[in-house]
Formats: structure tokens, sequence, C-alpha cells
């Protein structure tokens, strides 16, 4: 039964997304464009004034990371709300294979798809910018997906909220920006600031992408804070989910929108 | 015939296993702005292997909310509910292997997807690959009249094709139990003439048991076998549509008195009638007086008689009304509603 639907959920993920494909190459398109802004905006006025990193490259790897981030939790998140709205979302919810697995199969989709987007969009930028990152895949990869599995844990515990609260895209894109947040906060001052959801995979990624460092030159204890958080983030997302599913099938509005 | 064989899960021939869908005490309240609305007071019931089942009832009685509790959308507050001896509460995940379902004013499928692909989607969630049903599938577009839009997008089809997609969708899952929330609404009356065709041969050959939920009676009366009645989070009513229609039939008299000849003022008459048979009604023609009663027991028709007879009334017929589902619908939930205050 698990095969048939995860590869059920597969074909229907991609049917979609050829039928959706402007609404996605256009959400590409615009990211493109917000970090061509970015990133001459902070040239021409010689510094970091967003404070996305220390230098350009920086800079880069902090957009890229954000990037993930945005695609992994919205698409869990606003997936829920499109669904609730379509009305088909009550009809998922009667798989024996439930909700959230079938959620995780076309997330699972969703990310093989978008880290390679993402992978050729960070070369069309380092083409338009002439700042070249090392590309490493066999250690930018399991980087990327551990910040994707974050993502998706903030995205289970956005998508509970909406099924309770229904409408919260404002929060959502509150969420976007706040998470930028997490990334800049100096570990100096603050050491508990590593610990916070994405933080320690940025970190990792500008030491890799922008310092041109591999996976296994990384430190032992940078990579442990990293599965860790990853793992709590997930689960707590998971959590945070059940509990707002939980409530919404006790107020009997989950297929409410 | 069905190409639903042997090996699916619904393909049972033995008729009736009486317990298969079983609901008992089910309570379910909501709180809204602070006020509690008892949506399902205490709902019992069960539903033998192969019976179509209709639920009917006013709305706000509770119809939808003890389909989705049943099919655990809808958490209730206490009450037991099994599915092929299933436990849904507690074992949802293996529940929901039985159930599939239309659900009411949602559109079920994906308007971006073709027929076919919403097919293959929803019975592929459910555990039914393409190359075990194909065959199958295939039938239910036959059936439903869905073969020419196969590769249609849904958004592009009508209201009717759209309906016809969801039950589809919901048959192709291959389960025993089907609930129908509403599945004509909307419907012109030829779709809901094919609908209602095509879920008849579907229930004779494969032997699924159906519970549909419509306030179209007719839709209930020319598909099911039994009907639910519940109003006011109740069942008011559980019983053999044949069984429930000849109860009001005789009971439900249609007296055609002719005004020439009458031996009482036809003032006489109504304030006789209004007093020994308040639920009575009287219309009046240029020549005749058509008087409808719904007579509480069999023995009211001789008091009746008598009663037309001391006025010297002068009968010109005499017969038993033809009772719809409708009418003995509206006048179940009116004598619930005058028992509840």
């Amino acid at each position: 039964m698990w095969l048939v639907a995860l590869k059920s959920s597969w074909r229907q993920s991609f049917q979609l997304m050829t039928r959706y494909m402007f609404n996605m190459v256009s959400g590409l398109v615009t990211m493109y464009i917000i970090f061509l802004m970015l990133f001459f905006g902070v040239k021409a006025v010689g510094g970091s004034a967003l404070n996305l990193g220390d230098t350009l490259e920086g800079l880069f790897t902090g957009y890229v990371v954000w990037m993930i981030v945005i695609i992994g939790y919205q698409d869990l998140a606003y997936g829920v709300t499109n669904e609730a709205q379509t009305g088909t979302l009550e009809q998922l919810y009667l798989s024996p294979v439930g909700y959230r697995w079938l959620a995780f199969f076309t997330q699972l989709f969703n990310s093989l798809i978008y880290l390679t987007e993402i992978t050729v969009m960070v070369v069309i930028m380092m083409l338009t910018t002439g700042k070249w990152l090392h590309l490493d895949l066999v250690s930018v990869f399991p980087l990327f997906a551990a910040v994707y599995a974050q993502a998706l844990g903030l995205g289970f515990a956005l998508a509970g909220l909406a099924l309770v609260y229904k409408r919260i895209q404002a929060f959502f894109q509150i969420v976007t920006f706040g998470v930028i947040g997490f990334f800049f906060i100096p570990w100096d001052r603050f050491p508990w600031a590593k610990y916070l959801p994405f933080a320690m995979g940025r970190y990792l990624l500008e030491k890799v992408m922008a310092g041109g460092l591999r996976l296994w030159q990384l430190d032992g204890s940078d990579i442990l804070v990293l599965l860790i958080s990853t793992g709590m983030y997930l689960g707590l997302g998971i959590l945070a989910f059940s509990a707002g599913e939980s409530r919404a099938k006790a107020k009997g509005f989950l297929g409410q929108y | 015939m069905s190409v639903l064989s042997k090996d699916m899960p619904c393909a049972s021939r033995d008729f009736l296993e009486p317990n298969f869908l079983a609901v008992k005490h089910l309570r379910k309240t909501f709180l809204d702005k602070k006020r509690k609305v008892e949506a399902i007071k205490d709902i019992s019931f069960s539903v033998g292997k192969g019976e179509m089942v209709g639920l009917l009832g006013p709305n706000g009685a509770g119809k939808t909310t003890t389909i989705k509790c049943i099919l655990g959308l809808v958490k209730p507050d206490s009450g037991d509910i099994t599915v092929s001896g299933i436990d849904c509460r507690r074992n949802p995940r293996e529940a929901s292997k039985n159930m599939a379902a239309v659900l009411e004013g949602a559109r079920n499928v994906y308007w971006r997807l073709t027929v076919w692909e919403n097919i293959i989607f929803f019975a592929g969630i459910h555990g039914v690959s393409v190359v075990k049903g194909k065959e199958y599938f295939e039938y239910l577009l036959e059936e439903l009249k869905l073969k020419d839009k196969r590769d249609t997008e849904v958004r592009n089809l009508s209201s009717g094709y759209k309906q016809k997609t969801a039950v589809a969708c919901a048959l192709a899952k291959m389960t025993p139990l089907v609930f129908l929330d509403e599945p004509t609404l909307g419907l012109d009356v030829e779709s809901s003439y094919e609908l209602r065709e095509a879920l008849k041969r579907l229930q004779s050959e494969e032997k699924r048991t159906i519970i549909v939920s419509s306030h179209d009676m007719r839709v209930i009366q020319d598909v099911c076998s039994r009907v639910i009645i519940v109003s006011g989070g109740k069942v008011v009513v559980d019983a053999g549509v044949e069984e429930l229609l000849s109860l009001f039939r005789t009971r439900s008299y249609r007296i055609v008195l002719s005004r020439n000849g009458n031996g009482t003022s036809l003032e006489e008459i109504r304030r006789k009638m209004t007093q020994v048979f308040p639920q009575a009604g009287m219309t009046e023609t240029r020549d005749t007086v058509e008087i409808k009663v719904d007579l509480k027991n069999a023995f009211e028709i001789y008091e009746l008689v008598d009663t037309l007879r001391d006025l010297r009334a002068a009968i010109e017929t005499i017969s038993q009304e033809e009772v719809d589902l409708e009418r003995a619908f509206l006048e179940i939930v009116r004598r619930e509603n005058e028992i509840c205050g």
C-alpha cells in the first residue's frame, strides 16, 4: 500500500507541477530578481547593509539558505491551505496512509525538484554576479537536506496552525522575513543562538560554499549540533502539526476554509 | 456485470453482515462562540453489508457530522463506531481502508487534473494500483458515462460530470463501505437520473454498503431500501423505505364531498371536522370539497366516516393518498419538532 501511495503521490505532484509550471517558474524568477536587487544593492553601498553575511559570498550563501527555507516551509504550510481551499484536504485525510505521510511524500518529490532547481539557480546567480561559490555537491547536498528538513519542521508547525486558524498567510509572510533573524544572531554574545533553526546550517554552508571546506573538514561538534537541531525542529514541527490536527478534528473544521 | 472480482475487498456476495457498520451512542458537541451546540445528542444505528441506506434529516440535524465522525474527520465526544469489526476511534487507519466518501460542499477532486488522473490518484492513495484497478476504473468510466471525458481536465467539465468524477474516485478505492453526502446536489434532472441509475446498477452488482445522505427525497426513495431519519441530533426513524411509505399510505386519506346534496352547510362541516380532526385540511372547488387527513391510527377511519355520516355529507370518493418519502419525511420532522417544542 505504501509504495502504491508513494508512486501515486509523486505522479500527481508531477502532473500538478506541469499544470502549474508558470506559477513555479515565476516564483523562481521573482527570487532571482530579489537576489539581484540585494546583491547589487549591497555592492553599491559597499557593505553588508542588510546583514545577510560578512561578505558578498556570505550574503550569497545566506540567500541560498533562505531560499531553501522558504521553499521548504511554504510548500507545506500553503499546501494545507490550498488543499482546504480546493476542497480536497478531507479526501486526503481519508487515505489509510494518513495525511502526514502524503504531505511528506509530496515534499520528498518537491525537495528533489527544488534542490535541483536551486542548484541550477545558484549557478545562474554565480554567472550573473561573477562571484564563484564552491559547489561540491557531496558536501553541499547533505547540508541543503538538513536545512530543508528543518524547514519542513517549520512547515509542519505552520500547517498545524493553518488547520486551526485557516487564513494565516499574513503570518507566513512575517515568518518568511523573521527567519533571517535566526541566521545572524552573533554566537559569541549569544552562544545558544547556534541551536536556533537554520543557524548552524547556514554557518556550515557558508564554510563549504564560500570557504571551500569539504563536509569531512567541518567541525564534528558543529555537525552534531546540526543533526540534533534538525531532528529536534522536524520532530517539534510534526508534534505541533498533530496538535493542530487534533484540535481541528475536535472543532470539526478540518476541511473548512 | 461488474468487473469487481473475488480478490477485491468489496466483492462479498454474502448479503447483510448485520453490523457491518455499527454506531452506538454517538455524541458530539461543538463550542460556537462560547455556546455549546449539541450536533449529535445520541445516535445509534447499524448497517448490514450490502445495504444501501438513506440518511435523511433537516439542515443541522447532524447527518454530515455523523458521517464525518465515522470517517474520522471529526472527533466525537463519546460513542463507539465499528466498521467490519474494526474500532474506528482506536484504529482509524485500519478502519479507513474500508471506507470512501464523497463529501458535501467540497470539490473532492483536483480540477487541474483529468478525470483519469484523479481516479488513479485517489485509488492509489488508498492502495489500489493502476495495474490492479485499471479494468475496474475503465468499467466505472463506462457506467458513469465518463468515458468520453476521460482525458479532460475536471475544471472544463459541467457540474454533473464533476460530481460523477467525485463519485468515480470514491468507488475506485474499492472499499466495501461508501458514503455519498449529497451526491446529486446541483445536478440537472438528467444527470441526477443517470447517477442514480449507475448507483443502483453498481450496488446490485457489487453488493457494497452505500450510505446516501441527500435533501433530494427522490434520490433516497429511488436508490435506498432503508432510511434513517435524523432530527435534532437523534435518530427519529429507522425503517425500510417501503415500510415507512406504507405506514403513511395507510393513514393518509383524501375524501371528496359533493357540494350538491350535502345535508349540512359547508361551514358546519368545517367546524365539525376541525373539532374532531384538527389535522385535516379542506379545499373547495366549484362542485366539490376535498378533505385531506392523516389519521393517527387505523381505527380513526371509522370515526371519520361516522362524522361525515352524522353531517349528512355526500361522499363522492374516499381514497388513500399517494405518499412519497418527502411527505413522510416532512410529517415526521414536523411531529418531532412538536414533541421537542
